[in-house]
């Protein structure tokens, strides 16, 4: 065994703070949440939680609505995210990191504020307050979430491939499709894991938004913790953790996924 | 060299933020900790320094103010009933206060002190009248629990321009198609339902055989069944519920009339005079809701001596005065300083202020935001807490709101999940046949 | 091609713009247009008159701060350790870490307040920097890990065949191979630390600490926002914006030499 090999060893306990760290500040709050899901305010074992959750149909019409909202940011995302990131990717590199600095820049200046400046451009531009403004919003917060991701891939991606696929004959579209466009998954992966599920969870921006027409499944959850309904509050989460499952479960099969696309900055 | 330096800025930085860290956390007696708890933007820049000055002059003692803020009465009412928390002032509405008194949440409000007047005696008769109607029977008066801080009415704002004087005669305007989509509503459904209800019976109003107050604390299911039908009327007409942007889209005549509160109104009527849009503010006839937040002791308070001081300290006339400038809303405090503050010359109109700053007010010149006139108040009622009915009126609520799924998303929401299934399941699909080849010509090969 | 890059950031830019020129004139609403002034500027310079946005300010920083220091040197730290796990604990730790990325703020915030209640802590200034901790330290791990995957392993080695002691090893070749990691990690915990709003509403508590984003949450909900907040953002704004080209201009220079 060489030295190398022995002091990457003992460099593993390194983990160990942050273990534990996350053991009490991730794991156990999760469970936390499970276990106040699934028990009343006396502590008994109960699942009235979720049978009052599907019992009202307007909090059932949020989560339902909410997902629609979310997905089509989402799709807003991609479809305005990766023509940038796919430019930026192109672009001489120093040129490229002013840009995504100007991308990331914006975030300064504290949401609810950039969410009011927004309803004032839409009523400057006479444009109505409702569905479209929300989604303009819901993109305008989180496309730099988009970016990054599928940035990164882009920029790691061999362009002898690329080079390949047009020598095979291919054309521009062909190549974008067969090509570029599977090995820039990872990214649009994990950039859809980071726009999906904070659009679900966004609250505050959507009444602001729409004139409080629109209520997203976030201010749902937050008004029940308000309100000290703790353990419906936390149904309702345990419920959208069930949906991060599932949606984790369509990247699951990504290896390196974290590795490769996770890493935004 | 240069390492040691970093090294060396990372232990400062590190002592520096556990400094931090434990200044929050120094122990100090609570009888020199005042905790409030008030409406955002509810008070006067610097009073509560000017409390902590004032207090050291009374009692000799230091008081350190910690000042928190709520935007929802139920979330207040929730964090002091079933959190215990130790508020030792909040500031809630009247329907609030009700229900505290019900369940026994207050303290009883100290009146004596040492060395200053009681200025809470400055509360106007009429609205200590009205306090102690919420008295609970067998109990002390109300008003020994809770002392008005700011009163007000509901009301329609209107732009001038687009609104005529005659369709504000009656809240019916609201309901008018010719206004579709410039009407905004006041989020609040006790609002919502008070208003609603004297619509609906605007001509038992007419000839008397209901009156406000009656009316305004109906519950019965045929009532609620009519408010639920004309709030669904009047859904298409209304452009937004809001909670504070009302008096915003106003001033800049996106919105053309707003059922708000009379403080807001007067917020946006100056605001707007700014820009030179001419906004207004009334009561149609068949009557409206006056509301009153006051300030109260709860029981889990740890320092209720302080807090007698603190809710007399802001009914001394001039800090009302300041507290008054700060939000557009009016003091309960008659007193003639503030009347003559409130007195505007340009106004074309005199009310008669009289119920509230006595015979002498009978003429004078005052907004109709803030002290609306004598014949105004008396078609006005307080909405009483709606008690165990109110979860029914919150389900009305909910349902006039009502839903915004159209069938697109859902459409959507499927095709996306099943699109994402079937890809899903064809991943699987290939992946499995390819290790069941590869296994396969292995197999073949070891033969 | 470029043009479109441009015209997204205009996109993302004219909120902020809007701000910064209603930042000139003294209308209360946002929107509306009452003379060129500097009063705003004027009166947010007035130290005593806006006491509780200061103060909101001053916490916003400190919580950024220290949440972001800390969460350089815990996510440093980890980042180093799982690099040196095996594969599939480096798997399982690499799952626990992206864990508060993907639940989002709202489930991060409230499972930290049913931690702290379940606790019976008071929640206020520590409880808020631990949460940002919590959700600031995945990303500084993310971006340290790459760096140190670039890292060529044999110059550890080679700094000991040298004679260095392991630790003299660690601040002299690990240390600076992963540092513009650390610092790109520090600045990422920064940002998402002052724009937080969801996870601090949950943990602040009720001992009256406001930061910025409770402030004009608050502010917001009742009131109108107070004009003074947008020159505030304005100058937050330049500073950045300037800080940035500061930056980026000093590690093009260090590039090019």
């Amino acid at each position: 065994m060489n030295k190398l090999r022995l002091f990457f060893l003992s460099r593993r306990s390194w983990t160990l703070p942050y273990l534990i760290f996350s053991i009490i500040f991730v794991i156990i709050p999760l469970v936390l949440i499970v276990i106040y899901a699934f028990t009343d305010d006396t502590g008994r074992i109960t699942l009235d939680n979720f049978r009052k959750f599907l019992a009202h149909p307007e909090a059932v019409n949020t989560f339902v609505y909410s997902i629609g909202i979310a997905l089509l940011t989402t799709i807003g995302c991609i479809v305005l995210g990766y023509p940038a990131a796919w430019i930026l990717s192109r672009s001489r590199s120093s040129y490229s990191r002013t840009l995504i600095m100007l991308f990331i820049l914006p975030m300064w200046i504290n949401i609810l504020i950039r969410t009011l400046a927004t309803v004032a451009l839409f009523d400057f531009a006479s444009l109505p307050l409702g569905e479209g403004a929300l989604i303009f919003g819901m993109i305008y917060n989180f496309i730099p979430f988009m970016i990054y991701p599928i940035y990164n891939t882009l920029q790691k991606m061999d362009p002898s491939y690329v080079e390949a696929a047009q020598d095979l004959g291919a054309n521009s579209f062909q190549v974008f499709w067969k090509v570029v466009f599977p090995l820039s998954m990872p990214g649009v992966v994990s950039g859809i894991m980071m726009v999906f599920m904070p659009t679900i969870s966004t609250f505050a921006i959507a009444e602001l938004l729409t004139m409080n027409n629109i209520k997203l499944f976030g201010t749902t959850i937050q008004e029940n913790i308000n309100n000290s309904l703790w353990n419906y509050g936390a149904a309702l989460s345990l419920i959208m953790l069930f949906l991060i499952a599932a949606t984790s479960l369509f990247s699951a099969d990504d290896k390196n996924e974290s590795e490769k696309g996770g890493q935004v900055w | 060299m240069k390492q040691k330096m970093k090294r060396w800025s990372w232990w400062a930085m590190l002592c520096v933020c556990s400094l931090l860290t434990s200044c929050y956390n120094v122990g100090e007696s609570r009888e020199n900790v005042l905790k409030v708890y008030n409406w955002a933007d509810y008070i006067g820049e610097g009073v509560l320094e000017d409390f902590q000055q004032y207090y050291k002059e009374q009692t000799g003692e230091d008081i350190r103010i910690v000042y928190q803020t709520f935007d929802i009465n139920e979330i207040m009412l929730t964090k002091i009933e079933k959190g215990h928390e130790d508020f030792d002032v909040v500031c809630p509405s009247e329907y609030i206060i009700e229900r505290m008194l019900h369940k026994g949440l207050l303290l009883p409000i100290d009146t004596v002190f040492a060395h200053s007047p009681n200025y809470m005696k400055g509360v106007a008769p009429y609205i200590r009248q009205q306090i102690d109607k919420l008295t609970v029977p067998g109990d002390q008066p109300a008003s020994r629990y809770a002392v008005c801080y700011m009163w007000g009415t509901a009301g329609l704002l209107y732009n001038k321009k687009y609104v005529s004087a005659q369709d504000l005669r009656s809240w019916g305007c609201l309901w008018d198609k010719r206004y579709a989509g410039k009407i905004l509503m006041k989020d609040s459904y006790r609002d919502a339902y008070g208003m609603a209800l004297l619509y609906a019976h605007r001509e038992d109003l007419k000839d008397s055989t209901r009156s406000v107050t009656s009316l305004m604390n109906d519950y019965s299911p045929a009532s609620m069944d009519s408010v639920e039908k004309y709030l669904k009327l009047l859904k298409p007409n209304v452009a937004g519920w809001e909670a504070d942007f009302g008096k915003e889209m106003m001033t800049k005549g996106k919105a053309w009339m707003n059922m708000t509160w009379s403080g807001d109104a007067q917020w946006a009527i100056e605001e707007a005079s700014a820009v030179g849009v001419d906004l207004g503010y009334t009561i149609p006839e068949e009557g409206s809701n006056v509301w009153y937040d006051g300030w109260v002791i709860p029981k889990y308070a740890q320092n209720p001596k302080a807090a007698s001081y603190f809710i007399n300290f802001l009914c001394r006339p001039d800090i009302a005065l300041r507290n008054m400038e700060e939000n557009g809303y009016v003091s309960s405090i008659a007193a003639p300083e503030i009347m003559e503050a409130c007195i505007d010359s340009t106004l074309d109109k005199e009310v008669d202020a009289s119920y509230f700053f006595g015979p002498e007010a009978r003429h004078v010149k005052l907004r109709n935001t803030q002290y609306p006139d004598k014949s105004v108040i008396a078609r006005c009622a307080m909405i009483r807490d709606f008690g165990d009915k109110t979860v029914d009126v919150l389900e009305i609520w909910s349902r006039v709101k009502g839903d915004n799924l159209n069938s697109g998303l859902v459409i959507l929401i499927l095709l996306v999940f099943v699109g994402l299934s079937a890809w899903q399941i064809r991943r699987r699909w290939l992946h499995y046949k390819r290790s069941h080849y590869k296994r396969s010509r292995r197999k073949l090969r070891r033969k | 091609m470029q043009t479109y890059l441009w015209v997204l950031l205009l996109m993302l830019y004219a909120p902020i713009l809007i701000i910064v020129i209603y930042s000139f004139t003294e209308a209360k609403v946002l929107g509306n247009w009452t003379g060129f002034s500097f009063n705003l500027y004027r009166s947010l310079c007035n130290t005593g008159a806006h006491h509780s946005l200061m103060n909101a300010l001053v916490n916003t920083i400190a919580i950024a701060f220290i949440a972001a220091t800390v969460s350089t040197l815990l996510g440093s730290v980890a980042a180093i350790g799982i690099y040196n796990l095996k594969a599939r604990s480096r798997k399982a730790m690499g799952f626990i870490n992206t864990i508060p990325i993907l639940n989002g703020d709202i489930i991060t915030g409230i499972s930290l307040f049913l931690l702290f209640v379940s606790l019976g802590i008071t929640q206020g200034f520590t409880t808020v920097v631990l949460a940002h901790i919590t959700f600031c330290t995945p990303y500084v791990v993310l971006s340290v890990l790459p760096r140190l995957k670039q890292m060529n392993p044999n110059l550890y080695e080679a700094a000991l065949d040298l004679g260095a002691t392991p630790m003299q090893a660690l601040w002299k070749v690990i240390i600076p191979e992963i540092r513009p990691g650390m610092i790109s990690g520090f600045l990422l915990a920064l940002t998402i630390s002052i724009d937080d709003f969801a996870v601090t509403v949950f943990t602040i508590g009720n001992q009256g600490l406001e930061t910025l984003s409770t402030y004009i949450y608050a502010d917001a909900r009742k009131g109108g926002l107070t004009p003074e907040l947008r020159p505030l953002s304005a100058v937050i704004f330049v500073v950045i914006l300037v800080l940035l080209i500061i930056i980026n201009r000093r590690a093009d220079k260090a590039k090019n030499k």
